[in-house]
Parts: C-alpha cells; structure tokens; sequence
C-alpha cells in the first residue's frame, strides 16, 4: 500500500499543488517555514482523517480562505483507491472513499495505517503520561476498530461522569443511581481497553527492545516498557466503587484506564529520569519504530512512515544507524523532510529504492530529481 | 427582496422565522393567502391561536393534549398493560405511524446528559414511575435512541423499575435507526416495536 497521488487545495501554505509520488522514498527539502512539514500533515490527514497539529481543521484552510481539500490516491494490491478530504468552515468534515461518504469518520481510520515520527516527540517519554496513552491509543485504533467504539464512548461517559460529580458538588445533592449508571456504562468498555493495551504493551516491549539494539549499537541496553493500570489488580466496577467518595470531594473519576501510563526504562532506570539526550533519541525512534511493525504484523501490510526534520536533532552515527535499519528491514513508502538537501541526497544516495526529491518554498513543491 | 407594503413585508418574515422557510417560500405562502378570501386567512390564525393557547401536555404521558388526558391515554381499545418510553413527542408520531402499537406512551422529553445540563430530574422520570407503581403497567417497553446517553438513561430507568413486577424490553437495537426513531422507516419501526427483546443489564455493546 502506498500514496501514489496527493492534491492539496488551500491546505496550510499551499494555493493548490499537485504530487506524484514514489512506492519507496519521498524527500522535500527546503527551509524552515516553507511547507514541507505541511505535506507531511496533509498525507497523515488522508490516513488518519485528521491533522497531526493541535490545530483545529478550520485552522488548517490557508489564510483568508474558509475550505480546503485534500485528495490521495492511495494504491493498494489489487486497486486504486481514491480518497478526499473536504473541510469548509462552519460545516461538518467530509470524508470520501471512492466519492462514497463515511457516516462514521472512525470507519476510515485503520485502512491506510501511517507512522509519523516528528522532531519534539521525545517529549512522549519525558512528559505526562497522557502523550504515552495517545501514542498506544494512536496505535491500537488503527488496528482494532472495537478499541476505537471503547475509547470513544469511555472518554464520552468519563466526561459525563465528572460533570455530574461537578454539578451534584454544585448543587449539594447527589444521585447514586445515575452514577451506578454511568459506571455501568465505563466499566466494559474499560476492562476492553484495559485488556488491549496490556497486551500490545508486552508485544511492544519486544519491537522496541530489538529495535533500539540495533539503533543505540549497543548490546547491553536492555529496554523495558511496563504497562502501569490501576485497573491491574482491581475489578474496574470495584474500583470505582471504592474511589467514589474520593471522586465526589475531588469532582473527577480518580481512577481508571484514562490514569494508565506505559513506563519505559533503560537497564532498568527510568527514562524520564535518568536517560541522556541520546538515549531518549534511540528511544524514541525505536517505539515508533516499534509501532510500524506493530501495524505491519496487525494489518498485514506497511504503513506509510513520515520522517519529520530529524536530522537537525539527531547525531550523523544515529542517522546512519536508522538508515541502516531502514535499507535491512522491508519497509514500505516513506516521506522525509529536511533543511538540507545536499545532506539528505547524500544520506539517501546509496539506497536501492526508487526515489523522488521535491523542493518545497512558499507552498511550492518543485520535482528536483527522479530515479523512478 | 423590496416590497410596496410593509405589511406584506411583516408576514413575510413571519413565515420566514419558521424553520425549513425561507424567504422565497414565505412570499408565496403570503401571496397565497392573499389571493384567498379573507375569511380563508381567519380561519388560519384562529386555527393557530386555539392550538397555541389550548394545547398542553397530557399529565400522565407528557404526550399533547387538549385537556387533562391526551386522545391516547383516553382511548378505551388501547392496551393499558402497555407503556413506550420515547424521548420526544415526534417519536411518539413516528411510532403511531407504524399502526404496529397498541399501548400507551411515557414522553421524557428527552435522554440524561449531565453535560447538556439534563440530569435525571429534568426529565419525566418520576411520573413513569409512580405510573409503574400503580400496578396496572406490566411491560415498559424503552424506545429510546441507540446513543451512548440512551444507554445511561435506559439504565438509570431500569435501577429505579427494579422493585416493581414488570418486564423491561428494548425494541430490537440490530436495525438501523439512523441515530434517531423518528427517521426510521415505518416499516422497520413498526417491525422493531413487535419485536422488541428482554432488557438485559449487561447488554452494553462493546
Ligand atoms: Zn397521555
């Protein structure tokens, strides 16, 4: 599976802009500011259904415009599979396979897994636990639609939960029969999620293990990632039960799958603590790493994996490393952005995949070079 | 649009406030009444002015009535061992259109969403159940939309039936409702309602 074709209209900095691109490697060069990253963003729209930025979709139109669309051309084993994107401001978003309309847009999410790995996502392991859950939530949708319905109707009635512990404070009343309720309504959907991640933790553990051997060059290192849940040992029903006084005082569910977090070491210390700059780099590419094989295993082909200005941050030995794992592994299409193209020509120059290079400045993506 | 009379122009925007009319539409529908005689547009106010001031709801079912009881609740050849619980009166017409349900009805006005301020309390809930604890209730069917907040009140409702002796069905939640029973077809409707299923605690679908 990979993106054969991408419109772009009125997305970001693009007016309009239209892409061939190749089954193998995909480089846009340029500076800072140009749009490169943009490109990135609009094919990870296209597979997930919506942008990797915290911006709204209507943030997202080109500046004075209210719409944009996005089209790709997504070919798979046997078809052509055309998918558009359209988002007008004040309307609802569009999403179409083969001009069909999804209801749902979750039934597209999982059709044309994608990785994407950018530049500040080291702060998943430095940071809260809540980007380690939208990294393993990020991942488990793509696979497992159930998970998804779970997840959405679990952050749907959590939020209905807390707003009712707010309003009986509020009012100094309290209504046991609809909280028994609402924790009728978490407590399946929790265990379902809780019983996903468990597992994806474990396999996780030995992607990434391997993985980050080969990327730190080191033998020694031995990565661990443990799932922490208070729903480990306690029924979630009994849980909540529990907790309520405590969720009454403090006006929020205490406990629950939505407190989870994936702890991650390095020879057994903590990375959040005690890992180094290069460390938490390896790391980090090798949990997204991780994830592609992960989606790869699940969904029986390659995601499209999005490189995003790495090499700004990472060490020249680190990027030889990653290219030496991209060239040994199967991987399928991938997209990288960099600021220098005499570097990235040179980094790429030895691989056996068919390649193209844009030039990208002002919205502007412009082919350099071809070997396809 | 510039009109030779203001007049014209007030009952234009009038019909225009309407939802689904827009201004094309009410200039016809203005034009019309004009060119009928004048005892034709009386008649038409009147009409509107009884119902507004006349129409209530009905204090058992919350249903629309003219007096104390809707037409339903005072139907002799309707089942009174039977009670609907729907959301909204356009449920109840959209079931009544199916010819499918004998019964009486019980109008919430509306599902529990504590973030939409609507706990409990805001709805009928109270008067279902002092309905149920009269005795003559033996089945309470829930017709309530297939949503995450459907679910909550279903449950809700059930915790507080549980005491009584009546069976709680739901109508059958395989058939697509397109979100909402009112734009379910008839036919599907209709064939739901008959075929409802035992209520089961666990029954919330992954
Ligand atoms: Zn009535």
């Amino acid at each position: 599976m990979y993106l054969q074709r991408l419109v772009l209209t009125n997305f970001k900095n693009y007016d309009w802009q239209s892409l061939e691109l190749s089954p193998g490697l995909n480089c846009f060069t340029g500076l800072n500011g140009m749009g490169k990253t943009n490109l990135l963003d609009a094919i990870y729209f296209l597979c997930i259904g919506k942008s990797r930025s915290a911006l709204t979709d209507a943030q997202l139109c080109r500046h004075g415009t209210d719409f944009f669309r996005l089209e790709g051309w997504f070919q798979t084993d046997d078809k052509l599979v055309q998918i558009v994107a359209k988002v007008q401001q004040g309307k609802r978003k569009i999403l179409e396979n083969n001009n069909l309309q999804y209801a749902n847009l979750s039934e597209h999410l999982g059709l044309f897994p994608v990785v994407f790995i950018g530049p500040d996502d080291t702060q998943m392991l430095t940071e809260g636990s809540e980007e380690r859950r939208k990294f393993i939530d990020n991942t488990l949708s793509q696979t497992d639609p159930t998970y998804l319905r779970c997840l959405m109707t679990y952050q749907k009635v959590l939020l209905q939960r807390n707003t009712a512990l707010k309003q009986f404070a509020e009012r100094g009343a309290f209504d046991a029969g609809l909280i028994q309720a609402l924790d009728a309504q978490l407590a399946p959907v929790g265990r379902y999620i809780h019983q996903k991640r468990k597992v994806f933790a474990i396999e996780l553990e030995a992607l990434v293990s391997l993985i980050y051997r080969h990327l730190a060059n080191n033998e020694e290192e031995r990565v661990q990632s443990r799932y922490c849940s208070s729903l480990q040992d306690t029924a979630f029903e009994d849980l909540l039960a529990r907790n309520l006084d405590k969720d009454r005082l403090l006006q929020r569910t205490t406990a629950g799958i939505h407190r989870d977090d994936l702890e991650l070491s390095i020879r057994s210390l903590p990375v959040k603590r005690f890992a180094s700059q290069g460390q938490l780099k390896s790391l980090l590419l090798a949990l997204k790493l991780a994830q592609y094989r992960y989606l790869e295993n699940q969904k029986g082909l390659q995601p499209v994996l999005l490189l995003d200005d790495l090499f700004d941050k990472l060490d020249a030995p680190r990027v030889a490393r990653l290219f030496q794992y991209l060239q040994s592994g199967s991987f399928g299409q991938v997209c990288i952005t960099d600021t220098d193209a005499a570097r990235l020509e040179k980094i790429v120059q030895n691989l056996a995949v068919p390649l193209y290079h844009y030039q990208v400045q002002n919205g502007s993506a412009q082919l350099q070079n071809s070997t396809l | 649009m510039n009109f030779s009379s203001k007049l014209l122009e007030e009952a234009v925007q009038a019909f225009a406030s309407l939802p689904g009319i827009g201004r094309k539409t009410a200039l016809r529908l203005v034009l019309h009444l004009i060119q009928r005689e004048p005892q034709h547009t009386e008649r038409f106010v009147q009409s509107l002015l009884r119902m507004r001031q006349g129409v209530r709801s009905c204090t058992v079912c919350y249903n629309l009535a003219d007096s104390e009881l809707c037409q339903v609740c005072i139907d002799p050849r309707r089942d009174r061992s039977l009670v609907c619980v729907v959301e909204s009166i356009r449920d109840v017409m959209a079931i009544e259109d199916t010819h499918q349900y004998r019964g009486l009805y019980h109008v919430l006005g509306g599902v529990i969403s504590p973030i939409e301020g609507i706990g409990p309390e805001q709805l009928h809930i109270e008067g279902l159940i002092q309905r149920v604890a009269q005795g003559e209730i033996q089945e309470v069917i829930m017709a309530v939309s297939p949503t995450i907040e459907g679910d909550t009140t279903i449950f809700y409702l059930s915790k507080k039936l549980r005491e009584y002796p009546v069976r709680l069905t739901t109508i059958a939640r395989g058939v697509s409702f397109g979100g909402e029973l009112e734009y379910a077809d008839e036919l599907t409707l209709g064939r739901s309602i008959v075929a409802r299923v035992p209520y089961q605690t666990d029954a919330t679908s992954l």
